[in-house]
């Protein structure tokens, strides 16, 4: 949950093998004399650490959501300038997908884990000199370089918790895994509402300061940004030494994930042409991409709607960022007995037009029914990353391994929106209208969930993909 | 050590540990007199003085009027508190003169006494004061009333909605608008200037009053927001556009801010912080308390122009900071 997509969905190194996997495994599973094992003996620290990992950038990310407000408040910024963090964070994201498989290809999953929790620590590192030197754009490298080591341990975490153990508990120990990421989420929020928020200087302090005593508080306030991340840093490493020194024992389907990630590469260049004219897979890409924005949007101003618009004091405001979470985590398990009464198009068109009309609610009603309907989006958001990836690439055949990157990089639309929308609430100056980004990027979900309906009129409840996603 | 002693000393380390994480007892004693607890400004005075007072470890003693007029109250809020011990004392004079015998009966024995938002008269019968700088505050909606009629070419025809005679505040903030305006007292474009003890009902009557005698007024200076609200209700009564009137105010509760200055019937209000008079004040008590340097003078605590509409070369913020930073719901 920590980031728009759900990583249990095959990363762009990590290719299909979840998709393939499970269906052969259970057949063989009845055959077998043995149940197999979900970690072997010999794997079992190692695994604790991967899924530590799970969590970890799960409380990076979303801590970002709550820094936007912080640092407008901190450095006195615009909107578009304080949502710049999302850039660098979603941008680094992106950028480094693809190396991150080049990296596990040539080298191994445990390089591609070691490679990304150094980066990650170093960047959580990089606070320390950016709140000494009290300029934003260090901060922005720091999580640019947190984020970017994240990338690379989340491409490389998935596909090897893949490979520790028997292809027949793949998925589930995928999903054991994936489980502690929304648990991270919750806390990187967590951290932001208890240990930064409440201890920010307040503005009308600031009104009556000298520059010495602005200086002096601003340095204070940046502490409070440090800590969480010196934190994370140090959990960081911590894994990292975990990781480094101890002998991994030979992962028993690591070359078979290998061999999986490797095919989209290898065939991209007439994969690429041939699914960018499949009009099902090309609109998929554009409602990913619209679909990760608005969760972007969503969560990047949650916390300044309830300050700027509602006038919810500092200290209370990151707790509806929390509550958007839980809401988001309780509506997937509601989502996965939903999509096996509605066919999954119309749930995702039902879904994005009640986040329509969340927005529009949060653009007009400027009080608490407002800020509860922001809140609200956050369960429309919760089925539509796996339901678009699975409708995407329903039919693609060998096409789906090299489809899944292209899905997965629509990230950029996290990376890319939030700016837009804090371009808007700036030039109209109205923290509450700004929602109308998020607005018209769930409206070009629910269009693509007409096309869907329209081009396949008599398809079935519950997609294999989209049911294991949303589980 | 063996793991027979490993236990009872860890015990005993971590009793020390919680020991030393406790707070310890307050050594100073602060008491806050606000006017009533009907007002949020009054409210939000007191929640900061009681946040600001367990971060300075010191014992909050708490007393309010009934009304903004309830001297009586306040008198014997003072004597209690004194009696208890208090160090010093933060009062909101509900009348600047009749409180100061009992202001001084407190400072004679041995309290600090910082008079908060209201000075009293004479100054010196208190300590310091902490307070808007209320003249700065009307100069600052004069000057943008006068830059925003002239952006929008108006032939300024004035309302004055004042306070009520012998009130240093409304007194400062007239005389701060009438200069940030760039005009006089006898100016030939002020059509009329009338009380309205900072009450809603007066300051509708007074803008209704004011407009019979001059419908063509354009530009509205109220007092404060209740009195501007009033005003709103008597525009709207006679069907004026919100767009061809500029109204000015001073005060920055939420109420105004949200349903007046965010929809732009209000067009600017000087936003004043009760929460800065609170945490200074409680803070600078305490240190003197512990030894530092008495406090003296006059503090400004701060005001700022809040508008949805800026206009060019007057320096504002927006409505979200009014909103982030004003009292009440």
């Amino acid at each position: 949950m920590g980031l728009p997509w759900d990583s249990s969905q095959p990363t762009p190194s990590s290719g299909g093998p979840l998709v393939s996997a499970t269906p052969t495994t259970e057949s063989q599973e009845s055959a077998a004399p043995r149940r197999p094992r979900l970690v072997e003996r010999e794997l079992l620290v190692p695994f604790i650490v991967v899924v530590a990992c799970f969590a970890a950038w799960g409380v990076a990310a979303n801590l970002t959501d709550v820094l936007v407000g912080v640092f407008r408040t901190i450095f006195d910024m615009s909107n578009l300038q304080s949502s710049v963090v999302q850039s660098a964070y979603y941008g680094a994201y992106f950028l480094l997908a693809l190396p991150a498989a080049f990296i596990n290809s040539r080298f191994g999953f445990k390089a591609g884990m070691l490679t990304g929790l150094g980066l990650a620590a170093v960047g959580g590192i990089l606070f320390l000199p950016a709140s000494q030197m009290l300029v934003y754009e260090a901060f922005l490298v720091a999580l640019f370089v947190l984020a970017a080591g994240l990338s690379i341990l989340e491409t490389s975490a998935n596909p090897l918790i893949l490979a520790m153990g028997s292809e027949a508990t793949a998925t589930r120990r995928l999903n054991l895994a994936q489980a502690f990421n929304p648990v991270g989420a919750n806390i990187g929020v967590l951290l932001g509402a208890m240990l930064i928020l409440p201890g920010l200087t307040s503005e009308a302090a600031k009104t009556i300061m000298s520059a010495e005593e602005l200086r002096a508080s601003q340095e204070a306030d940046l502490f409070l940004v440090l800590r969480p991340y010196l934190c994370i840093a140090a959990v960081l490493i911590i894994l990292w030494l975990l990781l480094a020194f101890r002998k991994m024992p030979e992962l028993p389907g690591e070359q078979a994930v290998l061999a999986e990630s490797a095919t989209p590469g290898a065939a991209s260049g007439g994969v690429a042409g041939r699914l960018w004219r499949n009009r099902r897979y090309r609109y998929g890409v554009i409602a990913q991409f619209f679909n990760v924005a608005a969760q972007t949007c969503v969560w990047t101003f949650t916390i300044i709607y309830a300050l700027d618009v509602v006038g919810v004091s500092t200290s209370a405001a990151g707790w509806y960022l929390q509550a958007s979470l839980i809401l988001f985590l309780l509506a997937r398990f509601a989502m996965v007995y939903l999509l096996g009464i509605f066919r999954p198009a119309r749930l995702l068109l039902l879904m994005a037009a009640f986040g329509v009309i969340c927005c529009l609610v949060a653009m007009f009603s400027l009080n608490m029914i407002g800020l509860i309907a922001v809140v609200a989006i956050s369960a429309s958001l919760s089925l539509m990353f796996p339901t678009i990836y699975g409708l995407a690439l329903e039919g693609l055949g060998e096409d789906a391994k090299f489809g899944a990157a292209g899905l997965v990089m629509a990230i950029l639309g996290g990376a890319i929106l939030p700016l837009v929308q804090g371009a808007v609430m700036d030039a109209v100056g109205d923290t509450a209208f700004g929602f109308v980004v998020p607005a018209v990027c769930l409206a070009v979900v629910a269009a693509y969930a007409v096309f869907e309906l329209r081009d396949r009129p008599h398809r079935p409840a519950v997609p294999e993909t989209a049911g294991e996603a949303a589980s | 050590m063996s793991a027979r002693h490993l236990v009872p000393a860890a015990v005993l380390t971590a009793g020390l540990l919680l020991t030393s994480c406790g707070s310890e007892q307050p050594d100073v004693t602060i008491g806050l007199i606000t006017k009533q607890e009907a007002n949020p400004y009054w409210v939000t005075m007191r929640e900061v003085a009681e946040q600001t007072a367990a971060e300075e470890n010191v014992e909050l003693l708490t007393a309010t009027g009934t009304s903004d007029v309830d001297v009586d109250s306040q008198v014997e809020a003072l004597r209690e508190m004194t009696a208890q011990g208090a160090d010093g004392i933060l009062i909101a004079p509900t009348d600047s003169t009749a409180l100061v015998p009992a202001i001084e009966e407190a400072r004679e024995a041995g309290v600090t006494v910082i008079a908060v938002d209201t000075p009293t008269e004479p100054e010196s019968a208190v300590d310091a004061v902490f307070a808007t700088d209320n003249h700065e505050a009307g100069e600052l909606v004069g000057a943008y009333a006068r830059a925003k009629a002239e952006e929008l070419g108006l032939e300024p025809r004035i309302a004055i909605l004042d306070l009520a005679p012998g009130i240093s505040s409304g007194e400062q903030r007239r005389a701060g608008f009438l200069e940030g305006f760039g005009i006089e007292e006898d100016d030939p474009r002020i059509s009329g200037s009338l009380d309205t003890e900072g009450d809603r009902e007066l300051g509708e009557t007074a803008m209704r009053d004011l407009l019979a005698q001059d419908p063509g007024i354009n530009v509205v200076y109220a007092v404060n927001e209740p009195a501007a609200l009033g005003a709103v209700a008597a525009l709207e009564e006679v069907g004026r556009d919100q767009d061809d009137v500029l109204l000015v105010t001073v005060d920055g509760g939420c109420e105004a801010i949200k349903d007046a200055v965010r929809p732009g019937a209000i067009d600017a209000t000087a936003q004043q912080f009760p929460e800065n008079m609170a945490r200074e004040g409680v803070t600078a008590l305490a240190e003197h308390a512990r030894g530092g340097a008495a406090p003296s003078g006059f503090l400004n605590t701060g005001v700022v122009l809040i508008t949805g509409n800026p206009a060019p070369g007057i320096e504002s913020r927006d409505v979200a900071f009014g909103v982030r930073n004003c009292w009440g719901d």
